[in-house]
């Protein structure tokens, strides 16, 4: 993954590329290329870039790219050539709003299911805009004949006056502009619209959960794909002088995927990479190697290859080999973090070394009195079965709650539907004197009530420091922005935020290793950070101390106690004894209802308590 | 910035007349007779296309773009057989060769042809790039194929663009040569239209008048504008249309537009469909009997159809094609192609084989009259309309929209007993010729355009 | 065109195509529903299937002998497809399995085409299925009638597995809960081999019975493929019953639009996967659970 490094280094990748633009036209016909497939190579490259930032960053794997690609050319080259449009690059931004809107249209569809069936659903759509080019809009698009004639841009210099044809000039112009597009996508991705659709790749479930909008970001990423497949269809009617009808078909899908995965998902460059590999290849493969039809089979056998070996592509596989060297040229012992270019644009952490807990958020308004929290007559069933009845149960500001019963006692059941994952079948809910018995788990989150799971839920292709850091963006800029070209480090109070939060959980120290080099005490208390790092005013902790070692849990209990501090939290948890510990007051459940509620010696003195847990564990 | 600095590298039209070659007059250098063979003389012109690079050596360079894969591909590689035929028969310098071009040693105007061969995938957008790739890299003095008016029609921008002839394979389009027309293209298959002039009349006279016909129409320009010319012919012999059966391209089942053709009443069925939906479509129609009750036509035939749907499906379907194979009972030079072609590839040539190998004939021809490979030189030569004896016949090429005058061939499918060999599909029911059969070159609205 | 007589004889049709659709789609969806695998290469099996079949009748003469090879060619494919390839994407993010079976589906297309050239193939329906056989209101043909009864057969033999068997409970119950199963100790891997096989034969026994309709070329699968995604999605992915339902629902509008206007019969489809989506996103008969 590129991490875009602001700084004196920050802008190397645009160097880099920058330069290989430049120096390509010299050195790669010499190998065989020819302008024309160069600069193919640049169309499906951009076109590539929006489907990386869709597919390999918010993690929608789209077959139906093809439908933006054709409306963005359509529309461009039915301005240049029927309309009498004269501006090329007026036409291509019309192409490129065009393709955009189609695609908020679509995705309003497709993105009400994920995964496979997204899959099949932008399939099928992009059929119907296939069908809708070559028959009913014909007489717009000219059918099955595309339309011919599709001019190219002139720019007017002042001093000369370059008209743009075929060829070099055609290369310079097609440069420029997926320059522009990957310099772009570049700011994107390092921005925290960027950072939050990874996070949504990894765990859409979490990133809900700590306050995120998730499918206004995925609506967000399937349009700027759509705009960018726009731009690159125009630009393929204005290279070739024509724009064909197989834009829209499935092929044109195809193609492009595979170009991406053989490139590099995830790398922006990966699919220019993957273009020129299969763009050559089909042309060595037919000309040089004579294989006639079957060059076809040779590319599948590549690709299938492909994804069989080199998960990461062609530049994936490349990025980890110079990780690899660099790595090991390090002294031993001292781990590279994400090696090589890959540190992280997270916020750099200023030195604090007396770290506080952030605050409990301000409610803002003068407070209200009375609990922050109010239950009343809560009840879940499945099915016929009742999982929880009837719960009343209040919370005062500050106090530190445990809740305690034995296995199915429904302790989870009504953690889900205080924090809105589950829907109760009937009771309400208040925080905060406002009712959100049927809100959704990022409202909830954003008002100022978060959870940690009893398993973990991370972010777990991300390091310590990334995953706080998309949890304290969900509090710093709400649950939706369209903040495309800033820079996190910009955010006031954000790295503060990330810093002492990690400083909290005790992972400073750790905070650049991937979440899968962590050891167990260390992702539970990375869960536990997650939900702090939003800020709660009300934290849910469900089984925090589960898994444990005894030295692990007395430290946890320690980092518990300073949380709770200047805040509501309720924890749920086996482990009586630090519950009893940590709480002021203490709940039990049985049986999906509230058996008894009372202080740490009141329950332990309880009967029933005793009963329930067959007097075994109360001692 | 960069864009003036690379403007000078352009390799487009503009930058290659600059390109002037040493001792060079620009001044009316391209309308002097290049009368004579040495090359000194004949680069007495500007650089253009691939002129004179592609020539300039021992050998010229072809490049052959059709689909090897995908729907097409069928008819994509019977057209390569053709263009390999006549290719090695051009170097050769084989009698067939000089039948219909007398002035042909070997080669062309005394140069080896060498060509190679893209997978247009039937996509313009393939096609374009192969097109691309062979004028640029390989410096191709002529380029050529297609199985769709698609890619005909982006082929002849892309040609014309780059200043290098293109001879179009299959397209049944009237726009190819119609308004989409170029300078650079030239067309040796008829098209919609003519099909539709030459086999409605034909029927009118085997079937009598007044007839009903059900339509089966492919979803796109070509397939509608067939439609609407059978419409209009077949309305002189007081034919009416009953339905008009659209389908998608690419359709696998066509029962329930068939079941909707049974119910319609009409005596005829008009399939439009081209490639696999025609043979999908009429394999479909026998087997609900339809052709039982019902003639079938096909106005504009393809390759290997009676192959695919048997004989037995074939037999009384009346057919416009653009050549078949019996045609040798009367024509030596298909007699002479026939023979050539049965001793390589073991099969009697479909016409597509035909087409590609009377296109290359033709474009030796050219070149062999205008003796000189300078592109305009050619074209004119094409243009001056002189008379080729083919495989079917006298033809031409019209000088105003580069569209071959040629015979039109109307056959009907033959009785499975009647057939002498396995092959022997056909009858051969008229040979309509092609002068009065197609439309006045203005009528589709060709303009061509500049020779440089 | 509309009239009660064609109105009845495209209600008709539409169960006939509607047949071969819902047995294509109930492979995809069992495949996936049990594995969670997404197999875009369902098209090109179907293809094989064909062509398999198409050579074993040229050797024998035999439909019967065509519709085995067809079908247990394809399943063996399956199989070997299962252990070598698939067996390794299990723990592999869904868009990879996605991605290698969308590259196996090129594969085959191709070796196909290698190997039988690009003109279509073709066999006569069995002796006893030719003709045309009058159903008072319509003629039809004999062995699409006979289609329907063959693809019903198949079908019940799908339930018989899969509702009916030891192997069809362990399947059931993955696509309910996979974890669940792996902890009852049965050979996950064997049950998902098997039913890859199953699924890969519904399509190859598909693939072979449809040649006598509609003669095949390697490139059949790309629009079988795209049409069996809408079936799948309309019935409910996952659902062996929704992929039944779903096949026949297209069959319906497939052939019932072409009454009112034919070229917009394959858009109305895809409409109607829309608003079944919009109403009801989990498909007809999906379960909640996978998605």
């Amino acid at each position: 993954m590129i991490e875009a490094r602001r700084g004196i280094r920050g802008l190397a990748f645009e160097g880099w590329t920058a330069l290989a633009l430049v120096v390509a036209p010299f050195v790669l016909p010499k190998i065989g290329f020819v302008p024309d497939t160069m600069n193919r190579v640049l169309v499906f490259g951009l076109f590539g870039v929006g489907f990386d930032l869709l597919f390999g960053f918010a993690g929608l794997l789209s077959f139906g790219q093809s439908a933006f690609f054709g409306t963005g050319g359509f529309v461009a080259a039915y301005l240049l050539t029927r309309m009498g449009l004269t501006s090329v690059m007026l036409g291509l931004a019309v192409g490129v709003v065009a393709a955009a809107v189609a695609g908020l249209l679509v995705g309003m569809i497709a993105l009400r299911r994920t995964g496979i069936y997204f899959a099949m659903i932008t399939v099928a759509i992009a059929e119907v805009f296939f069908f809708m080019e070559n028959s009913p809009l014909s007489d717009y698009t000219g059918g099955e004949n595309g339309l011919p004639g599709v001019p190219g841009p002139t720019f007017n210099f002042g001093f000369a006056s370059v008209h743009v044809t075929g060829g070099w000039s055609m290369y310079v112009f097609l440069a420029v502009c997926y320059f522009v597009g990957l310099a772009l996508a570049r700011r994107i991705v390092a921005s925290p619209v960027g950072r939050i659709f990874v996070a949504i790749r990894d765990n859409p479930l979490r990133a809900a959960a700590v306050g995120h909008d998730v499918h206004a970001y995925k609506l967000l990423a399937f349009v700027i794909a759509a705009a960018y497949a726009g731009f690159a269809g125009g630009l393929l009617g204005v290279l070739q002088g024509y724009m064909p009808p197989e834009a829209f078909t499935f092929d044109t899908s195809g193609q492009l995927i595979m170009q991406t995965v053989i490139g590099g998902l995830g790398t922006l460059i990966g699919p220019l990479v993957g273009a020129a590999v299969w763009l050559y290849l089909r042309d060595f493969l037919q000309g040089s190697l004579g294989m006639g039809a079957s060059w076809k089979l040779a590319l599948g056998v590549v690709f299938v290859l492909l994804v069989f070996f080199l998960r990461r592509g062609i530049v994936g596989g490349l990025s980890d080999l110079i990780a690899l060297a660099r790595s090991s040229a390090r002294a031993p012992g001292k781990a590279a973090p994400g090696g090589g270019d890959d540190a992280p644009v997270f916020a750099a952490a200023p030195q604090n070394s007396n770290p506080a807990p952030p605050p409990a958020r301000d409610p803002g308004e003068p407070e209200i009195a009375g609990p922050i929290l109010q239950v009343r007559d809560l009840s879940k069933t499945y099915g016929g079965l009742a999982a929880n009845s009837e719960i009343n149960f209040s919370l005062e500001r500050g106090e530190l709650r445990g809740v305690i019963g034995p296995n199915g006692a429904g302790k989870s059941t009504f953690f889900k539907m205080l924090t809105c994952e589950i829907n109760p079948s009937s009771g309400s809910i208040h925080f905060e004197g406002r009712d959100i018995t049927n809100l959704g788990v990022t409202e909830v989150c954003q008002l100022g009530l978060s959870k940690s799971y009893q398993v973990n839920q991370l972010f777990t292709r991300l390091t310590p420091r990334e995953n706080i850091t998309i949890a304290a963006l969900a509090e710093r800029r709400g649950k939706f922005r369209l903040d495309l070209l800033r820079n996190p480090a910009d955010i006031p109070g954000l790295s503060q935020q990330v810093h002492s939060t990690l400083a909290l959980v005790s992972l400073t120290e750790r905070a650049d290793v991937p979440v899968s080099g962590l050891a167990y005490g260390e992702k539970r208390r990375l869960e536990i950070g997650l939900a702090l790092a939003t800020s709660p005013s009300l934290l849910l902790l469900d089984e925090p101390l589960a898994g444990m070692s005894p030295r692990e849990r007395v430290e946890t209990v320690k980092l518990l106690k300073s949380i709770s501090k200047g805040r509501t939290t309720v924890i749920i948890d086996h482990d009586m004894d630090a519950l009893f510990e940590m709480s002021e007051r203490v709940t039990v459940l049985q049986l999906g209802k509230i058996l008894v509620e009372g202080t740490p010696d009141e329950i332990k003195a309880n009967a029933a308590v005793r009963e329930a847990y067959l007097g075994g564990v109360l001692e | 910035m960069a864009i003036g600095k690379f403007g000078a590298r352009d390799a487009g039209p503009v930058s290659r007349r600059t390109l002037l070659r040493a001792g060079a007059g620009l001044a009316g250098g391209a309308l002097l007779p290049s009368g004579l063979i040495l090359p000194a003389l004949a680069e007495d012109q500007p650089a253009l296309g691939t002129w004179p690079d592609g020539s300039s050596g021992s050998s010229v360079f072809v490049g052959i773009s059709v689909p090897r894969t995908g729907t097409y591909a069928a008819a994509g590689e019977d057209l390569i057989k053709g263009y390999e035929l006549a290719i090695e028969h051009l170097n050769a310098g084989s009698e067939i060769m000089t039948k219909i071009s007398p002035n042909i040693k070997k080669g062309v105007l005394g140069k080896e042809v060498k060509y190679g061969i893209a997978d247009s995938e039937a996509k313009p957008n393939t096609a374009v790039q192969n097109l691309t790739k062979f004028i640029s890299d390989n410096k191709a003095i002529m380029v050529t194929g297609s199985v769709s008016s698609a890619e005909a029609v982006a082929d002849n921008k892309t040609a014309d663009r780059e200043k290098v002839i293109y001879l179009v394979g299959i397209s049944g389009s009237n726009d190819t040569t119609g308004k989409d027309c170029v300078r650079y293209s030239f067309r040796e298959c008829f098209y919609g239209q003519t099909a539709a002039k030459a086999i409605m009349p034909v029927l009118i006279k085997n079937l009598g008048k007044n007839k009903k016909v059900a339509y089966l129409t492919p979803d796109y320009t070509y397939g509608h504008t067939v439609q609407k010319s059978m419409e209009e012919f077949g309305n002189e012999g007081g034919w009416t249309k009953a339905t008009d059966q659209v389908s998608p391209l690419g359709t696998t089942d066509f029962s329930s537009y068939l079941l909707n053709v049974a119910n319609s009443g009409a005596d005829v069925v008009v399939n439009i469909n081209f490639g696999r939906d025609a043979v999908l479509s009429i394999k479909q129609a026998k087997q609900f009997g339809i052709l039982d009750k019902m003639t079938l036509v096909v106005p504009y035939n393809t390759p290997f159809l009676a192959k695919e749907v048997g004989a037995d499906t074939m037999q009384g379907v009346f057919a416009a094609t653009d050549y078949w194979w019996t045609l040798e009972d009367t024509n030596p030079i298909a007699k002479m192609f026939n023979d050539a072609f049965r001793a390589k590839y073991q099969y009697s040539p479909e016409w597509s084989a035909n087409l590609a190998y009377a296109q290359i004939a033709m474009w030796a021809d050219a070149l062999e009259r205008a003796k000189s490979f300078y592109p305009p030189d050619v074209i004119k030569a094409y243009e001056a309309g002189a008379k080729v004896q083919s495989t079917v016949g006298e033809v031409f090429f019209r000088g105003a929209d580069h569209q071959l005058v040629r015979p039109v061939v109307i056959e009907r499918g033959k009785k499975p007993a009647d057939m002498k060999t396995p092959e022997d599909f056909y009858d051969i029911v008229e040979v309509v010729p092609g002068e009065g059969l197609m439309q006045s070159p203005t009528e589709f609205g060709c303009k061509l355009g500049s020779y440089t | 065109m509309l009239s009660l007589p064609n109105f009845a004889a495209q209600a008709f049709n539409g169960l006939v195509l509607g047949a071969l659709l819902a047995l294509i789609a109930s492979g995809l969806t069992i495949i996936y529903g049990t594995l969670g695998v997404l197999n875009l290469a369902h098209g090109a099996m179907f293809m094989v299937g064909g062509y398999a079949g198409v050579v074993a009748y040229q050797y024998t003469g035999s439909y019967l002998v065509a519709v085995a090879a067809g079908s247990l060619f394809v399943m063996a494919l399956g199989l070997l497809m299962e252990r070598v390839v698939i067996r390794h994407f299990y723990d592999r993010p869904p868009e990879d399995q996605i991605l290698v079976t969308f590259g196996l589906g090129i594969v085959y297309v191709e070796l196909v085409r290698l190997t039988f050239g690009s003109l279509s193939q073709s066999m006569p329906p069995p002796s006893w299925a030719a003709g045309i056989t009058s159903l008072g209101f319509m003629i039809y043909p004999t062995y699409r009638l006979a289609v329907v009864g063959i693809v019903a057969v198949a079908l019940l033999a799908l339930y018989l597995v899969l509702y009916r068997s030891r192997l069809g409970m362990i399947v059931r119950a993955g696509i309910e809960d996979a974890v669940m199963v792996d902890s009852l100790g049965i050979d996950v891997y064997r049950v998902f081999m098997i039913v890859f096989g199953i699924g890969a034969m519904a399509a190859g026994f598909a693939g072979i019975v449809n040649v006598p309709i509609a003669p095949i070329t390697p490139d059949v699968g790309e629009s079988i493929l795209v049409e069996t995604f809408v079936v799948v999605v309309i019935g409910g992915v996952g659902s062996f019953p929704g992929a039944v339902l779903g096949g026949l629902i297209a069959g319906e509008i497939l052939s019932l639009t072409s009454m009112v206007d034919p070229a917009y019969s394959q858009v109305m489809l895809f409409l109607v996967m829309t608003f079944v989506l919009v109403v009801r996103p989990r498909g007809l008969l999906g379960e909640q659970g996978r998605a």
